[in-house]
């Protein structure tokens, strides 16, 4: 790199702890503002702190948004307007309209933004889609994917559904994105979804039912469950070339059975490569912007993940399977 | 000694069938007589032939066969021929055990209720992944508090293309594809689970897999929320590859407040790799539930004790898969209620 690359990471908190050290795996400076949790991230992790969201700015080339959802937009926003190139944790935003008017800002500033849908990086879904380009499923018919673990109680924004948008837009949202991936534009969406809240245990799980161009059919199913749960995904992707499946449960590289101790389970499901995930998508994000490429995920994609998981939860409100119109003009009633 | 129990079978269409030919056949105290009259397509292996072959007697056909006065017949015709069957054997006073799906409409399957009520007759629906010893480990997990408050289930019965018999694929007979032929087993599942009514149907279908009649669904996704706020999605797929070494499987995974439980009911296998030219080897070796249900069927008969899985719960299955339909040919939600007559009854949304 001819020039350090500076990174304003904008908040401290679970997804924060990931990005961190990926973007100090690349080389960069990276420079933490937060409302809270700052000194104590860079102290476990290195980095810099910033006394203020214009100080971090004014130093950035780069702004990377990871806090809450309901946030993004204004953040990301800020940075764009500032013609900074945007890193932005998914999903890109919390409504429709505030996907439309990052689209907008984003053609308008000629700024980048690549939206952290981080399970593209993962693998076991790399390698799905080389599988799927290849043709060794055929011509893809229907696929299910499964995201489950516990309800995400370290940070109470998640059990709002106004500021997180609940499990769909938060959680299932990376399946969305990988069902879209793998198997092309959404015209269709439908939902069914369920909380039970008992004196403030959240749990939360939905379905949603897709219908691509290409006639082929999705399930993503999602569940945040107590506590205690192991954090798993599954999918099977069967085409008219054979099925292709994998579950994280069934396919671990160790299984340790040693004497309990340690915290919960894990926030994010283990990863099979040496390198996170997560420093293969900012190490690619950073790699495309300073090429002037496209990165294995674009804004687009991130905006139109975000697009069918609003529909979904459109769909579980007015009982009713929502279309989607063509790219970047939202959704028809 | 006592008079046996006498069992009549109708139709060898369903292949379970020759199934329960075995499963009776080794049973002291019962005599089996069956009847396929048809018709059938040339070159099926079926009738008097295949009765022949089984050792096992038969009847010209179902006033024959009824006419010899059997205490229980079981139904193993086309789909759509269950209700007449179902009629005219319990009609004769036998207890009945209907292949699922219970029939091809709602108006179908509420006669059969009617008719069996009036006869005083029991009937059990022939759903024998009830009897899985995993599902009552799941059925005691669940009462006993420990899964907690049921939040969603998903369940998989992927089978390859039904080759045997041409009437699966002939709608007018089975009432459709993959829609009528799987959705009712993990249907019948939740059932035993939660037994709540369905309220609300969505289902997304393909015909991408297999060369099939126009416009018969191979491939299918279907969500459901049930009265109690439950959620499930079922996937009744017939995404195997012919190629495959078994026919299928079913799954299902249950998520509640307390945790979650995932059954493979049919997962249990020897595995292997073959080393001519790399196929895979699977051996399953759960014992098979065929038994369990006739035992169950059985008891029902001699008893006049209705069990499970009962007419309504035949219902209430059936329902979801016939809203399914309705669902993927309108591109809508269908909304299921109970009237006051007692009857499940569907309708699009009044905005379609």
């Amino acid at each position: 790199m001819s020039k350090e690359t500076v990174v304003a990471l904008i908040g401290a908190g679970g997804i924060a702890e990931f990005h961190l050290p990926a973007l100090l795996t690349t080389g960069a400076r990276v420079v933490v503002w937060s409302q809270e949790g700052a000194p104590e991230l860079v102290r476990r992790f290195g980095g810099e702190i910033a006394g203020s969201f214009e100080e971090a700015l004014g130093v950035a080339d780069v702004v990377d948004v990871a806090t809450p959802t309901d946030t993004h937009h204004a953040l990301a926003s800020a940075a764009l307007l500032a013609g900074k190139d945007v890193i932005l944790e998914k999903p890109v935003a919390r409504t429709a309209e505030q996907v439309s008017d990052l689209r907008r800002l984003s053609a308008e500033t000629g700024r980048r933004v690549f939206p952290g849908h981080v399970v593209r990086y993962f693998p076991e879904y790399a390698t799905l889609h080389a599988a799927v380009r290849d043709k060794v499923a055929g011509e893809l018919a229907v696929l299910r994917f499964v995201r489950s673990g516990a309800f995400p109680a370290r940070s109470a924004w998640f059990a709002d559904p106004a500021r997180s948008g609940g499990i769909i837009l938060d959680l299932m949202i990376h399946d969305i994105d990988i069902a879209r991936w793998i198997a092309g534009e959404v015209r269709r969406v439908s939902a069914v979804a369920r909380r039970i809240d008992s004196e403030g245990d959240v749990c939360e799980a939905a379905h949603v039912l897709l219908e691509h161009d290409s006639g082929a059919i999705t399930h993503v199913a999602g569940v945040w469950g107590p506590p205690h749960i192991d954090f798993t995904t599954e999918y099977s992707v069967a085409g008219t070339g054979g099925v292709l499946s994998h579950s994280s449960s069934a396919t671990k590289g160790l299984v340790a059975d040693v004497r309990p101790g340690g915290g919960p389970p894990p926030s994010v499901p283990a990863s099979a490569s040496a390198t996170s995930p997560f420093a293969l998508e900012v190490a690619d994000f950073l790699r495309a912007r300073e090429a002037g490429e496209d990165a294995r995920v674009t804004f687009e994609d991130g905006a139109r993940a975000a697009e069918i998981a609003l529909a979904a939860i459109e769909s579980t409100t007015t009982g009713q399977p929502v279309l989607l119109d063509a790219v970047g003009a939202g959704t028809r009633g | 000694m006592a008079e046996p129990l006498r069992v009549g079978i109708v139709s060898f269409a369903h292949p379970h069938a020759l199934s329960y030919v075995a499963e009776l056949r080794q049973l002291a105290g019962v005599a089996v007589r069956v009847t396929d009259p048809g018709p059938w397509r040339d070159g099926d292996d079926r009738g008097r032939a295949l009765a022949a072959r089984l050792g096992v007697d038969y009847a010209d056909d179902l006033d024959d066969l009824l006419a010899w006065g059997p205490d229980a017949v079981v139904i193993a015709s086309e789909n759509a021929r269950h209700r007449a069957d179902v009629e005219r054997a319990a009609a004769a006073g036998a207890h009945i055990l209907c292949e699922k799906p219970l029939a091809t409409t709602l108006d179908d399957a509420h006669a059969i209720r009617d008719a069996v009520r009036a006869a005083g007759v029991t009937l059990t629906v022939a759903y024998p992944v009830r009897f899985a010893r995993a599902f009552g480990e799941l059925r005691e997990l669940h009462a006993s508090g420990r899964l907690g408050q049921l939040l969603a289930v998903r369940g998989s019965n992927n089978g390859k293309l039904p080759g045997d018999r041409a009437w699966f694929t002939d709608e007018e007979l089975s009432g459709g594809g993959a829609l009528m032929d799987h959705v009712v087993h993990v249907a019948d599942l939740v059932d035993g689970l939660a037994g709540a009514d369905p309220v609300a149907v969505t289902a997304v279908v393909n015909s991408t897999l297999h060369d099939v009649p126009a416009g018969l669904e191979t491939a299918g996704l279907v969500t459901v929320a049930y009265a109690d706020g439950l959620v499930a999605a079922i996937d009744c797929s017939w995404s195997r590859p012919a190629s495959a070494p078994t026919w299928g499987g079913l799954r299902i995974s249950v998520a509640g407040t307390g945790g979650s439980v995932d059954v493979d009911f049919f997962g249990r296998s020897v595995q292997g790799i073959a080393a001519d030219d790399g196929r895979a080897i699977e051996l399953p070796y759960a014992p098979g539930t065929d038994g369990d249900l006739i035992g169950e069927f059985l008891r029902a008969a001699r008893t006049g004790v209705q069990g499970e899985p009962d007419v309504e719960g035949g219902i209430r299955t059936v329902a979801v898969a016939l809203a399914a339909r309705e669902s993927a040919r309108s591109g809508r939600t269908v909304t299921l209620t109970r009237g006051a007559d007692g009857r499940l009854t569907f309708t699009p949304d009044a905005g379609s």
